[in-house]
């Protein structure tokens, strides 16, 4: 799920900053920069894991701030394809299903993914929700909000960034990820 | 601006992050306003203290690496292991590829291992028949890496 990455950048320390150690400095500079941001085909960054060297520090003409070249590492959330995830159900509809992991939420099991075979019925709780239910030998399996869910990924995916977007639909995803429930041993952990 | 000079600079198993959280001070409330560590940050460790990594150690995952060298499995299972803790043989089934074919009986020796030398996570617990016994330690304070951030 976890990988750690390699990153060079340079990066400019702004004077307010000056009165701190270097590392600190640095490290919070980092971190504003790249924590809990989705860079293309690395994943999330969950954290900064070290910094292994920091180069330069040269003003440039014209500029306050010193310019700094850092090299480091980050903890990147990027599952691959094939890993098992438990991760909890946040929404159900007709499409199929939504589950988070907390940190993350745009994890999506399409309907063409789902155990077969299965059928969704209308929430009765909640109105504009369904809940899918497993038939499997004659017996009603329901996926319902109660435990967790384990899927397999199928795939990780990067869409670009929209121009435009209209106004009503879901807030831009930059990393999504779509998962499979239709094998032994997945889906909801009560089920197994 | 940046490069990046290795996109996989090594893979971490929820373990080890979860030990690099706390190495930093993160912890169950209520000393959450005073860790240096940010809130995204706090929602991974909350994910990580329900799943299967928090009572794991050190010692333990060395160990499961040792005992698993003899069942010939590529690193994404012995990860997948690790991370989700199976205790069953329906459980291994997405894990491993053509399980029966590759391993056939020796998929209930590497359950009781797994069982033996992995402790339980909390919400396995209770449903377990099975004490397993034995001191749980935790593990504080190693930034190091360990066998499984090798480079690729």
């Amino acid at each position: 799920m976890f990988f750690l990455s390699l990153i060079e950048h340079t990066l400019r320390l702004p004077p307010h900053l000056l009165d701190l150690p270097l590392n600190e400095a640095i490290k919070g500079e980092l971190e504003s920069l790249f924590l809990d941001k989705v860079i293309a085909n690395l994943g999330l960054c969950i954290s900064v894991y070290d910094i292994r060297s920091i180069d330069g520090g040269f003003v440039f003409p014209g500029d306050g701030a010193s310019t700094y070249t850092v090299e480091f590492r980050l903890v990147m959330f990027r599952p691959f394809v094939g890993e098992i995830i438990t991760a909890k159900l946040k929404e159900s509809d007709a499409n199929g299903l939504q589950l988070s992991l907390g940190f993350f939420d745009d994890i999506y099991i399409p309907v063409h993914l789902m155990p077969n075979p299965c059928h969704c019925e209308p929430d009765p709780e909640n109105k504009s929700q369904v809940i899918w239910i497993w038939d499997y030998q004659e017996q009603k399996f329901p996926i319902d909000g109660l435990d967790e869910i384990r899927f397999q990924v199928q795939s990780v995916s990067y869409p670009p960034i929209p121009v435009e977007q209209p106004k009503e639909s879901k807030p831009f995803a930059p990393m999504v990820i779509m998962g499979s429930l239709d094998y032994d041993g997945l889906g909801p952990v009560s089920w197994w | 601006m940046s490069c990046r000079k290795k996109a996989n600079a090594g893979a971490l198993t929820n373990f080890e992050v979860l030990d690099f959280l706390r190495s930093r001070g993160a912890a169950k409330d209520p000393t959450r306003v005073i860790a240096p560590i940010a809130a995204s940050e706090f929602k991974v460790y909350d994910y990580l203290v329900e799943s299967a990594a928090c009572n794991q150690t050190r010692e333990s995952i060395n160990e499961l690496l040792e005992k698993c060298k003899k069942y010939d499995l590529a690193k994404a299972e012995i990860l997948n292991i690790i991370n989700i803790r199976p205790a069953s043989p329906v459980e291994i089934d997405p894990i491993i590829e053509e399980s029966e074919k590759r391993m056939g009986e020796g998929i209930e020796d590497l359950i009781e291992m797994v069982t033996t030398v992995l402790p339980p996570p909390p919400t396995q617990m209770n449903t377990e028949e099975e004490v397993v016994a034995g001191d749980e330690e935790i593990a504080d304070g190693e930034q190091t890496a360990t066998a499984m951030a090798t480079e690729n």
